[in-house]
């Protein structure tokens, strides 16, 4: 069983669109990868951390109503990126660390899959001494310091 | 039904503190006695470490490394698996000065004592500089930016036994030649007779009775005793579950009310990952991520900087802000240099370990002034050092932007600012858990005397980093394994003792 229910889910990812925005082009499998490490994090955290989570979703969903009269998933991009700024920067600590929380879930659920990984040019070897080497060779053969 | 096993001398933990009070009493399981170390994490297969990020941190964290602090603000990075922490971290070897031994003021603890025990572990464990052709660019640049500046700047001792550089320290090394306890301590022991029991969760101690579980786990080899709930006696008990689980596991049996000190003084190193961005692709992820430490600032700032190399998510997750901007940073990893920044917390009474009611772990801490001074000076000063490496920008999380251009660097003073640190926003985390148990004279300031013994409570001893009275102020493990030499000479003096009054006991009961 799922750790959040289809519209939960649907909030997450109209957050993560925003806030790493190559998560809107993610294909079926990326998709299901990205919910995935999610979903298995937040599966090992206790029942009261997931029922937080949870409740954060729901105030992001739902204070957007006070100051557009829509709710997150309604607003503009432009309005969706005020709306996390705001969490992001608000006087409460406790606003501030619920929305490092559901970022920090969704840079999981992103840059966390292997193929992300391979996108961003992190591409580690077992043998990482060998293309040190290279590249030391290299520069002292094209008369670097 | 319990199952129930009777040992002379129980170690529950298997990281620099267990490991070593292992290795060091292995030797009297020559003379018939048992001996035995409880872990709680599993012990990995050698194929198990892949080097993927995610996969790697739930196997080897507890929480996958994002257990956090009870206001959210901070992250604890605790290994959970046989060799415990010494398996995750990059296994930077530095004594502990004599200044801060001084601070500490413990009773009967003597630096030179100390520090001669942490060098024998030097020894064993193949501590030594690194060859300056295996140092890559983000170590190389770091060092230059600090003499540029005139910063004071040293490389790094390191562990390690034919390193291969993958740079994977975090994640567990691929190429088994981190030298934690899990390669050497370890295996020394369970060579001379000590059984290493994995997937074992020890709910309590009572008396000398613990209580405890094994349960496996989807990965790693499965535990050596049958999954259930087991009684083990012993004679000699050692706590070396670090500095989260010791006071917990301490809290659970019983002993916050005869201790009131149990838990308290938790200093963390609490640390930020800055990032700086080159114009081009640099080394970074190849080679040992850590090379040179930069103190310029330990004594009238309070903090310390290291280089490091981070994963993606890791990455990702320490950079304040969302969108575009973040996207662009993280495009391309192989454009970062990074700068880990360690504050030297103060210890304070109220910073502190409890449990809940279910018995888990929590932790208390509120940052002092001092540190989020320390932490704000340091962006600052790290954001100088990646502009003189060449940097063409760089994110600091107290800035008032999200990149700071090179052609800003006159005016770093105003754009990192005390009002833009905002605690829950920042990522701040810490990997250096130190003290709950701490060290002293007596009962009402410490948990412990100078030799883990628990205060009134023959037979108990801890040996980790919850014995720190106040933070290391360099990384722990070498002080860990010198507090734990000393731990196991204690029970080794004690044990002939504690042997006649147990064997009293039960002939009384008998």
């Amino acid at each position: 069983m799922s750790a959040l229910d289809d519209s939960q889910w649907a909030l997450l990812m109209a957050v993560a669109a925003r806030v790493t925005p190559e998560t809107a082009g993610l294909d079926d499998t990326g998709k299901r990868d990205f919910k995935g490490l999610i979903d298995t994090a937040l599966g090992q955290r206790p029942a009261a951390v997931q029922k937080q989570f949870g409740t954060l979703l729901k105030i992001v969903r739902l204070a957007p109503v006070f100051r557009y009269g829509k709710p997150f998933d309604k607003l503009s991009p432009q309005q969706q990126d005020a709306v996390l700024a705001w969490f992001q920067d608000a006087p409460v600590t406790l606003l501030r660390k619920g929305t490092w929380g559901l970022k920090a879930m969704v840079f999981m659920g992103y840059y966390g899959r292997p193929e992300a990984a391979a996108q961003v040019h992190w591409t580690p070897e077992f043998d990482g001494n060998t293309e040190l080497a290279r590249r030391h060779n290299e520069r002292i053969a094209g008369g670097a310091s | 039904m319990k199952t129930r096993k009777d040992y002379d001398i129980i170690i529950i933990g298997s990281g620099a503190g267990g490991g070593t009070v292992a290795k060091e009493l292995s030797s009297m399981c020559a003379d018939g006695l048992r001996i035995a170390v409880l872990e709680q994490g599993p012990r990995l297969r050698e194929d198990e470490y892949t080097g993927r990020e995610s996969e790697m941190a739930q196997k080897l964290y507890v929480d996958n490394g994002g257990m956090m602090t009870s206001d959210g603000t901070m992250t604890l990075a605790m290994g959970r698996l046989l060799g415990g922490s010494t398996v995750v971290y990059t296994g930077t070897s530095i004594l502990l000065p004599e200044h801060v031994a001084e601070r500490w003021a413990v009773p009967g603890l003597d630096w030179a004592d100390l520090v001669g025990r942490s060098k024998k572990y030097m020894g064993e464990n193949n501590v030594h500089l690194q060859e300056p052709e295996k140092i890559n660019d983000n170590n190389r640049l770091f060092h230059e930016g600090c003499q540029e500046l005139g910063y004071a700047c040293e490389q790094f001792p390191i562990n390690v036994k034919g390193c291969k550089g993958s740079g994977l320290c975090n994640l567990g090394c691929p190429n088994a030649a981190k030298q934690g306890t899990l390669r050497v301590q370890l295996p020394a022991a369970a060579a001379n007779g000590v059984e290493l029991i994995t997937n074992c969760r020890v709910e309590r101690i009572d008396g000398k009775t613990l209580h405890a579980r094994i349960e496996n786990r989807d990965f790693g080899e499965p535990s050596a005793w049958a999954p259930g709930d087991y009684t083990i006696t012993a004679k000699a008990i050692v706590v070396s579950s670090g500095s989260v689980g010791s006071p917990a596991l301490l809290f659970r049996s019983g002993f916050g009310d005869r201790l009131p000190m149990l838990g308290r003084y938790f200093t963390a190193h609490p640390a930020l990952i800055l990032v700086g961005q080159h114009a081009g692709p640099i080394t970074n992820y190849q080679g040992h991520p850590k090379s040179y430490f930069c103190d310029e600032y330990m004594e009238s700032e309070r903090y310390l900087l290291e280089t490091c190399m981070y994963f993606p998510f890791v990455t990702a997750k320490s950079l304040s802000g969302f969108g575009p901007e973040h996207s662009a940073l993280m495009a391309d990893m192989r454009r970062l240099q990074m700068i880990l920044v360690l504050a030297m917390d103060p210890a304070e009474k109220d910073n502190r370990i409890e449990v809940d009611n279910d018995g888990n772990p929590v932790v208390h801490y509120a940052f002092h002034d001092t540190t989020i001074n320390a932490l704000v000076h340091s962006q600052r000063t790290s954001t100088r050092i990646f502009f003189a490496a060449g940097a063409e920008r760089v994110h600091a999380p107290s800035a008032d932007r999200f990149f700071i251009e090179a052609h800003e660097a006159n005016r770093i003073d105003d754009i990192i600012t005390r009002d833009n640190f905002k605690l829950g926003k920042i990522s701040i985390a810490s990997a250096h858990l130190m003290g709950g148990c701490r060290m002293g004279g007596d009962t009402a300031k410490s948990v412990t005397d100078a030799w883990g013994r628990v205060h009134g409570e023959p037979g108990l001893y801890v040996a980790d980093a919850s014995l720190f009275p106040q933070c290391s102020e360099v990384n722990p493990y070498l002080t860990i394994m010198g507090l734990a030499d000393r731990v196991a000479q204690q029970v080794r003096e004690d044990y002939a003792e504690l042997a006649a009054v147990a064997n009293t006991a039960q002939e009384s009961a008998a």
